[in-house]
């Protein structure tokens, strides 16, 4: 057994109650009856993987989006982006709404799982990486998100010609 | 990114969502969910620790390629901590004055300037 409060937290009803008393309307988080699924057609072993993040690159000229940062707008990205997975980005996440009281965001490997992928595809595991990683925007506007920044995260994805791809949220 | 998942889903790319925030993501509505019960922004594993990581992806790969159905969740069975006090914490009002909340709301005023000012320059 254990206690009561020891449940998934209910963001939904904690962040509406919390911009309601800050003055605010409620906001709506996107809800659909229906979901797509397309099963994963090619062995994992074989397959070539993405990999998506909402993790924005360290952008000198704005402001601290160190561990622990608080919240930092003007850290936002607005335009899908791509990155090798080469390469050992520098990504932070002062820009969402993580949890400041509780983690810290001083290891990326908490929020960007690119350094355990790739140890995924020496052990065989996975067959391939996509040859770059792909940046999605956190923007509040679901119209700008599904008008212009989805088709372009799919037309990059179906460039990588990937079978699959794992979805990171920070 | 429950909208992205959805999105290539549909146009012939399986997708898995590593994830803190269970409510959201399933109120979405996505194919595959492996939901961590972790604060916001350990949707990889816990800091400072391979193994959790490691364990962690194999479980969302293991969604991807095992899922019946669309809005399959697996929920992790680690544990941030014994204790799960943590979970009280996030945007507590019980915890805020009201001289607080209005300085939240200034704050926040700040906030949505800032960002409307860098999407617009975008």
């Amino acid at each position: 057994m254990t206690t009561e409060h020891d449940v998934p937290i209910p963001y939904m009803q904690r962040t509406r109650d919390y911009y309601l008393a800050l003055g605010y309307g409620a906001y709506r988080w996107a809800h659909f009856a229906e979901v797509p699924f397309t099963p994963l057609r090619t062995p994992l072993s074989r397959a070539r993987v993405g990999l998506i993040t909402t993790a924005a690159p360290f952008q000198p000229e704005a402001g601290d989006q160190g561990p622990g940062a608080p919240y930092n707008a003007a850290a936002k990205f607005y335009q899908v982006y791509s990155v090798s997975t080469e390469s050992v980005p520098d990504l932070r996440i002062s820009h969402v709404g993580y949890d400041r009281l509780h983690t810290s965001a001083k290891d990326i490997n908490t929020y960007f799982p690119l350094a355990r992928m790739r140890e995924a595809v020496a052990a065989g595991r996975i067959g391939a990486l996509a040859p770059r990683f792909h940046g999605a925007p956190t923007n509040r506007s679901q119209r700008e998100t599904t008008e212009r920044d989805l088709p372009e995260l799919l037309r990059r994805c179906q460039e990588d010609s990937v079978d699959a791809a794992v979805l990171a949220p920070s | 990114m429950s909208l992205a998942a959805r999105h290539l889903e549909a146009n012939g790319i399986s997708t898995v969502i590593m994830g803190c925030a269970k409510d959201i993501v399933e109120h979405c509505g996505v194919p595959r969910f492996l939901f961590s019960d972790f604060p916001l922004g350990n949707s990889a594993g816990r800091p400072f620790d391979v193994p959790s990581q490691t364990q962690t992806l194999e479980l969302a790969l293991q969604v991807l390629e095992s899922a019946p159905a669309p809005r399959t969740t697996v929920q992790s069975p680690l544990r941030w901590s014994e204790d799960a006090a943590w979970k009280r914490d996030y945007n507590d009002l019980t915890k805020l004055s009201p001289e607080k909340i209005a300085e939240r709301r200034r704050e926040f005023e700040v906030v949505k300037a800032v960002a409307k000012g860098k999407r617009e320059a975008t």
